[in-house]
């Protein structure tokens, strides 16, 4: 395999935003999650729990609530008082639509998918209805005292539930006002002065309403009579969500002591009819509050301060219990925000508002497999490059040569010329960049920084050449047939005349930078491409996929290589395929043509092509065996895929040159140490 | 019963108060005088021995006040009074007038120049006349579409005109701004108040090293003990 010294980086300070709300889709089975920054992602949870496309957040856009309606929309709506409809084919904001009530709090769409209602500071409840080019204003219900903090519509659609501070209203639709006013104790046993916060409700078809409020209460209500049938006191802290399921039989609700509880219809004694709800099962897979709860047919999904997604699988409505009924926690982002400069050994890390340059340290010491060197020369943070504007940084990207800085946000699209001078660093803007370049979702650099290539979000692809400091634009590849899938990811060939695209549902796409054509497109593949690379010298296209599985093509002969054939036929390792997180960059070794670099979350891993493939019976993870085995095992036991574990969790991984690899880990321990404090809990011993 | 002869001081501050009413109030004044005058002479005497103790003038007559000349004193009084009140009046509206005037002074230069109004003007009623369908800038045009509609709304709408074709800006109310951004202010305010407020019970990053320094401490002393047994 060879020996390699590894820059093992920790100075990319990433604190991903805390999950705000998620909402599941039942039809197409994906799972919208919008942050606390204003970023909407969607996951796609039968490829694998991808997150295949991305809406970039703004400062001023704090989401609430986020909902599906009838058609596969998504709309959002926050405390700047607007409701936005997201196109998830052309990746960008239909509209927003002011709702002139105040800041929005709450949002649910009616179980036919054709009316929306939105929840307002100033307690007025806003019914709109869902045109199929936008919604319109409908019209005002009764208004509330106070804000209207959670929404749920019954399942006929005629009447709803409002929760606010201390009290729940019920309303019915065609009149608009008020039927029942059901005021809430502000706490379980005895008195106390803080309001209590309804944080959510669910009606149920039968009429029963399940409250979850501030002092750590689930309350049923009976809708009828207005009046209260059950309390359950499952927290000391605040209940901050719930979620119910399509057949009533199952809720789940959330706390901010990071407990998620799971509630459900149980029959009183084994052979009678009459069902009661019963908290079945705790599961303590956050540290932080958890502010949203999703209920799909097959599992619970939390997510909150803390940032991770979890999706539980519930066994007994589980049907196959393989390895997909596991635990799914989804944490480090599933796309790369590091890029490298080989020649100049530069870091570039991409924040959601600025952009740091590092130079890595060096060293001159050498050592024995294992030793950590001390550094001659410490890491140099040369640049902070801050956006001026309320939008996130959506790519970046810094050139091989390390002269050029590119990144976009949704509006605008920036190009950086760098000076290296003796130590000085001196950077220069290339102004009148042109407006069809905003809202990159990729962006790179040809190898010899002589051309940029820019993917937008509307499909199209272009071709920049880069001059001393200004630039040129060459060709803009329209965008191809078929449906947007995922977020496009690019690959150029180190000798420049390949460009390879990914994203639609055509498959990956490759074009001749040459003659500025298309060449050919890979079969279409139903699971979203996750990385992608171009070999160099054999002009390989190495493709991996969310189902873990990879596929080397071969460009010049336009068919699958040998080795890919052969490894599709065996099959990969099941241990492979069980991984969680996807590969997000594959890296080339200059000189050795048969191997392949590869990195996830939690491994990284260099495919020697010359070695046999494992079998399922192997052991897949076997590090190097001691040295005074005899050779005969060792020959026995080596197969291609050369796993190693050392580095995680892995947020980028390449080869910078023969010797040398760069390895970017973010210690989960520095996440957490940066979020906001959690509810004081009590540890025996402490 | 005495009846005190009213003084002179009294008179006149009757009088004023009910200078406004005009007619009736001096009637009531010489009415108070006709009531005052039988007696008068009655109470005079013991009012003249106090206050003109000193004097020392028992003997002496008191000043013979004819009816007459006591009218027409307090008739003097009284329009004096009403002048003065007058005066008064005039002087105020005068003050509040000339104010009047340096406010509208001060507003006609905060205005935008006539020539700007006038644009505006023009463009909000070709506004109005063109289809909604053709304008390009989308926030705009449905904020617009939304007042003229007649959303119901209890808030102040947002104005906002583009000038002229080519939209190079946007005018807008920074009053409605300020209230938007406040209310958003508030709204940020609550949610941060009620989970991490006063009341909820939070660690802090100092809490959690004091209680690790504390353990650690307890900890230290328990293995000296064991050890030292």
């Amino acid at each position: 395999m060879g020996e390699f010294k590894v820059h093992r980086v920790r100075f990319f300070n990433y604190v991903p935003s805390g999950i705000r709300c998620v909402a599941y889709n039942n039809q197409s089975n994906r799972l919208a999650v919008s942050r606390t920054d204003g970023t909407v992602e969607i996951y796609n949870l039968s490829a694998n729990y991808f997150q295949e496309k991305f809406f970039p957040g703004h400062e001023s856009r704090a989401t609430e609530a986020l909902c599906w309606a009838k058609g596969q929309r998504l709309f959002s709506a926050g405390l700047n008082g607007e409701i936005i409809e997201y196109d998830l084919q052309a990746l960008d904001i239909k509209y927003s639509m002011d709702a002139f009530g105040g800041p929005i709090w709450s949002m649910a769409a009616s179980p036919s998918g054709s009316q929306l209602l939105v929840g307002c500071e100033d307690g007025s409840v806003k019914l709109f209805q869902i045109n199929p080019d936008k919604i319109q204003f409908e019209r005002n219900f009764d208004r509330q005292k106070s804000r209207i903090l959670s929404l749920s519509w019954h399942p006929s659609g005629t009447h709803i539930a409002a929760g606010s501070i201390d009290y729940i209203s019920v309303f019915d639709i065609k009149s608009g006002s008020a039927v029942h006013k059901m005021l809430v104790d502000r706490q379980y046993m005895g008195v106390s002065k803080r309001k209590c916060i309804i944080w959510g409700v669910a009606f149920l078809s039968d009429g029963t309403v399940i409250s979850v409020d501030s002092a750590g209460k689930v309350q049923f209500w009976d809708s009828a009579t207005g009046t209260l049938v059950k309390t359950h006191l499952v927290a000391n802290a605040d209940v901050q969500s719930i979620a119910v399921s399509d057949q009533e039989d199952s809720f789940v609700v959330g706390t901010a002591e990071g407990t998620v509880f799971h509630f459900q219809l149980v029959s009183v004694t084994s052979n009678s009819s009459e069902k009661q709800w019963v908290r079945t099962k705790p599961f303590q897979h956050h540290t932080h509050d958890v502010r949203t709860v999703a209920h799909s047919p097959t599992a619970l999904i939390s997510g909150g301060t803390d940032t991770h997604l979890v999706i539980r699988p519930l066994m007994e409505k589980v049907e196959v219990k393989n390895y997909d009924a596991a635990l799914r926690k989804i944490t480090f982002p599933h796309r790369r925000l590091i890029s490298c400069s080989k020649k100049r050994q530069l870091l570039l890390f991409q924040f959601s508002h600025h952009l740091d340059l590092w130079r890595l340290g060096s060293t001159v010491a050498t050592g024995k497999h294992g030793d950590t060197l001390p550094l001659s020369k410490d890491a140099d943070h040369l640049l902070q490059l801050k956006t001026k504007g309320p939008e996130n940084i959506i790519c970046s990207c810094v050139s091989p040569c390390g002269s050029w800085i590119a990144y976009s946000t949704a509006s605008r699209f920036f190009l950086r010329r760098l000076n290296y001078e003796h130590d000085n660093l001196s950077l220069h803007r290339v102004s009148k960049m042109p407006a069809c370049l905003r809202s990159a979702v990729q962006i790179m650099f040809s190898e010899d920084s002589t051309k940029l290539f820019v993917a937008s979000n509307q499909g199209s692809l272009h071709i920049l050449r880069l001059l001393e400091g200004s630039f040129k634009h060459l060709h803009t590849f329209q965008a191809q047939s078929g449906t947007v899938e995922s977020m496009c990811l690019l690959a150029v060939s180190p000798d420049g005349n390949w460009l390879a695209a990914s994203g639609t549902s055509a498959g990956v796409h490759v074009y001749s930078v040459k003659r500025l054509k298309l060449h050919c497109t890979v079969p279409a593949y139903n699971f979203p491409v996750t990385a992608l690379a171009i070999a160099p010298k054999t002009n390989n296209l190495v493709i991996a996929h969310s189902d873990q599985q990879i596929f080397e093509y071969s460009i010049p002969d336009k068919q699958y290589t040998e080795w890919s054939r052969a490894i599709q036929k065996q099959g990969f390792h099941h241990h492979w395929l069980q991984r969680d997180t996807p590969i997000t960059h594959i890296g080339f070794h200059p000189k050795r043509p048969a191997h392949i670099l590869l990195h996830d979350a939690y491994m990284f891993c260099i495919i020697d092509k010359s070695l046999p493939l494992p079998n399922d019976k192997t052991l897949l993870y076997n590090p190097l065996p001691p040295t005074n085995e005899s050779d005969v095992i060792r020959r026995r036991t080596a197969h291609a895929f050369k796993i190693s574990k050392k580095y995680k969790p892995l947020l980028f991984m390449d080869l910078l040159d023969e010797g040398t690899l760069v390895a970017v880990e973010r210690p989960l321990d520095d996440i957490i140490a940066q979020l906001p404090p959690p509810i004081k809990k009590k540890k025996f011993g402490t | 019963m005495v009846q005190l002869r009213p003084r002179a001081s009294r008179a006149p501050a009757s009088a004023s108060a009910m200078v406004d009413e005009g007619q009736p109030a001096s009637e009531e004044a010489e009415h108070g005088l006709l009531l005052g005058q039988p007696s008068s002479g009655a109470a005079a005497e013991p009012l003249e021995e106090d206050g003109d103790g000193d004097d020392d003038l028992d003997d002496e007559a008191p000043e013979e006040l004819t009816f007459a000349s006591a009218q027409a004193e307090a008739r003097a009084e009284e329009r004096r009074v009403r002048e003065t009140a007058r005066r008064d009046k005039t002087l105020l509206k005068e003050k509040r007038k000339r104010r009047e005037e340096l406010f509208i002074e001060q507003k006609k230069r905060k205005l935008l120049p006539d020539t700007v109004l006038q644009k505006l003007t023009t463009a909000s009623q070709t506004n109005i006349k063109k289809s909604p369908g053709k304008l390009k800038e989308d926030k705009s045009q449905k904020k617009n579409e939304e007042c003229e509609k007649g959303n119901e709304s209890k808030k102040v709408k947002e104005k906002i005109q583009s000038i002229g074709q080519n939209k190079s800006y946007l005018a807008r109310r920074l009053k409605d701004q300020d209230l938007r951004d406040s209310r958003q202010q508030a709204a940020k305010a609550f949610i941060q108040n009620s989970l991490y407020g006063p009341g909820t019970n939070r660690t802090t990053g100092t809490q959690k090293k004091q209680n690790a320094k504390r353990f650690k401490r307890r900890w230290m002393v328990r293995k000296m003990k064991t050890s030292k047994k």
